[in-house]
């Protein structure tokens, strides 16, 4: 969709495009719309204001000398100036600081220290990080998030051990990445796993190692972003939480519904894919929640929680 | 002859100053054809070229001011403008990548614009698909708090003071005057911290609250406030049991089989000892015993209290609880 943008920003635009313009390349719209941001008309447009401009005394020869033709462009000359990509200013570091907390890369990351390098002198790193957090992930992410996102680019197999919560086992599993959701703060590995024969989600925070098997998959043609399965296939339990207590969102209980009750309480069903993964999330309310039904959960709420006593006591 | 558009001027004038050698004088610039309107007052010509250095500096472009006598001359510094190329590693290339082409197109990211720009930079853009996607915050009413996290981020770091409405978690609404020293981002919420100057006390605020926002438009590149030289806006960062107060200590014990995850959730808070058996130890300070024996269950099985008492039997008590509720 075309943005409208000020003078400034399109100039912006414009100007990170011309060190993508060699001489006597012929260089697809689409790639240039990706290097800045745009869609393919837009840049279309900007590269037809390009022609447009140049520097004294502005003959053909100090212009910017290009021709659009159908989805490319071709470049006869190189550009009159700014042909080599500029330092990144405050607020591009800035950007990408917060983008690498997101991916898990930690201040100290030799990544990160080698931006500073491309850096405008203004820029202190180190300042952005004292200020500026967007860090989603636990530490020591980084290398995980990228060894998944390169399997995933290259379609190429793994093996990962991974925790599963509910049981605390670590099992092995060999599965195709097809692509990475990050939701609310978590990241999640969408992908086939050949063991269970169906795609699985996986938490990047509980993947322990991962191993490239160095052999392709076939990506499907459609992955689907979703990390909590189709609730309306799931069994629901009941659970009523005491008056005052701060109610579960829907990061932590998916499809939840509320119903407030006249003494202040509030039942909540809330559907569940395994009584264990339930359970501790109803004994950490530690007596201010109680699962009302069906049974199986009730007794596995109850099971779990003496096995619990038994060990902090 | 054709008038150019603005962006035609701010581009030929960037293109000046870069293959100019020597330094040029505003009026030289004026009278280079560069698209400056034919007619136009001094004073409306110093306006417009004023603006016109700003957005090229605001696009990364270094321009250094020479004086000769009381006329002032300007010349593109090129060291200081351009980049080196920076070598990646194919992983780095790819988280890089996937990460950003996810946050490009989130509209809780509040710097997606930037992060383009700097991909571009980089040369890291692409155009393969979508790897990766990310969903910051939870609903389209906190995506639209991202521009107010975007307008905190740049206050933090221009040092410019803001006022807004806050409504805390008691509905109690009040007008802040802040100065922020830092924002930060924790399950799918903004927060700045800043101090608030009506109490003379720093303080974090949950942006998805704010309403209101206005960043001190007087002076904007002379700051309002110094922030202390010790701020680090990852002290903020709290686990759920740290929120209030400090009041204690307590060691946790995650057992040898989940000793691989205590880094992981301890998030740098704290101190870890590894243990002979296999085990962890973790020592971290505590405002809230109720919330962290919660946190324990919540993020087992395989972690367990050591200590103070309190802790073992506030979660002793809150288990017997569970236990004879569904008995």
């Amino acid at each position: 969709m075309s943005r409208h943008l000020d003078a400034g920003a399109r100039a912006r635009r414009l100007l990170a495009l011309l060190p993508h313009l060699r001489k006597g390349d012929r260089i697809p719209l689409a790639e240039l719309a990706a290097a800045v941001g745009c869609t393919a008309e837009e840049v279309a447009a900007d590269l037809t204001t390009l022609t447009m401009c140049g520097i004294p005394p502005f003959s053909p020869l100090e212009l910017v000398a290009l021709d659009i033709d159908g989805d490319a462009v071709s470049v006869y000359m190189d550009p009159p100036g700014l042909e080599r990509p500029l330092r990144l200013t405050v607020g591009e570091a800035r950007a990408l600081n917060a983008a690498l907390d997101v991916a898990g890369y930690a201040p100290d990351s030799p990544l990160r220290q080698r931006i500073q390098e491309v850096c405008s002198g203004s820029v202190s790193l180190e300042d952005l990080e004292r200020t500026v957090r967007a860090g989603t992930m636990p530490g020591g992410m980084a290398e995980t998030y990228a060894r998944l996102a390169v399997a995933a680019e290259d379609h190429e197999k793994v093996r990962i051990a991974y925790y599963t919560g509910a049981t605390g086992r670590v099992s092995e599993r060999i599965v195709h990445p097809w692509a990475l959701v990050q939701r609310l703060g978590v990241w999640y590995l969408i992908a086939w796993c050949e063991a269970a024969g169906q795609e699985r989600v996986f938490r990047l925070d509980r993947v322990r190692e991962i191993e490239r098997l160095g052999v392709r998959f076939t990506p499907p043609s459609g992955v689907s972003t979703a990390v909590t399965p189709d609730i309306s296939t799931l069994p629901c339990a009941e659970v009523v939480f005491a008056p005052g207590v701060r109610l579960p969102d829907d990061r932590q209980w998916p499809g939840a519904t509320y119903e407030p009750r006249d003494d202040g309480s509030t039942a909540v069903r809330i559907p569940y894919q395994s009584p264990s993964w339930i359970s501790r999330r109803v004994i950490a309310y530690l007596g201010h929640a109680e699962v009302t039904g069906p049974p199986e959960v009730r007794g596995a709420v109850h099971a779990l929680a003496a096995d619990l006593l038994r060990k902090v006591q | 002859m054709k008038v150019p558009d603005s962006s035609e001027r701010l581009v030929n004038l960037a293109l000046l100053l870069a293959s100019c050698p020597r330094p040029l004088t505003a009026e030289q610039c004026r009278s280079a054809g560069l698209g400056y309107p034919v007619g136009q007052d001094d004073a409306a010509f110093i306006r417009m070229f004023e603006r016109d250095k700003d957005a090229l500096r605001a696009a990364g472009l270094v321009i250094d001011v020479t004086g000769d006598g009381d006329i002032e001359a300007y010349r593109l510094n090129a060291e200081a403008t351009y980049a080196r190329p920076v070598k990646l590693a194919a992983d780095e290339v790819a988280a890089v990548r996937a990460v950003a082409s996810a946050l490009a197109d989130d509209p809780g990211f509040p710097f997606r614009d930037d992060l383009v720009f700097a991909l571009g930079k980089l040369g890291t853009a692409g155009t393969e698909g979508s790897l990766a996607t990310t969903e910051l915050v939870k609903d389209e009413a906190s995506a639209g708090r991202t521009l107010d996290a975007r307008a905190l981020a740049e206050a933090v770091q221009t040092r410019k003071t803001v006022t807004f409405d806050y409504t805390n978690a008691a509905g109690e609404s009040r007008h802040r005057t802040v100065d922020p020293y830092g924002v930060f981002f924790r399950e799918g919420i903004w927060y700045v911290t800043g101090r608030d100057r009506d109490v003379d006390t720093i303080k974090t605020f949950a942006v998805s609250r704010i309403r209101h926002l206005d960043v001190n438009p007087s002076r904007p590149r002379t700051p309002d406030f110094d922030r202390p030289e010790s701020f680090d806006v990852r002290e903020h960062e709290l686990l759920p049991f740290q929120i209030g107060p400090a009041s204690a200590t307590a060691r946790i014990r995650f057992e040898p089989d989940a000793a691989w995850r205590a880094p992981g959730l301890a998030r740098g808070r704290g101190a870890l000892d590894d243990l002979p058996d296999g085990s962890v130890v973790w020592t971290v300070p505590v405002a809230d015993f109720g919330r962290l024996a919660s946190w324990l269950v919540d993020e087992g099985p395989g972690l367990l209290p050591v200590e103070p008492p309190e802790l073992l039997t506030v979660m002793s008590d809150g288990l017997r609880a569970v236990v004879a509720a569904h008995e």
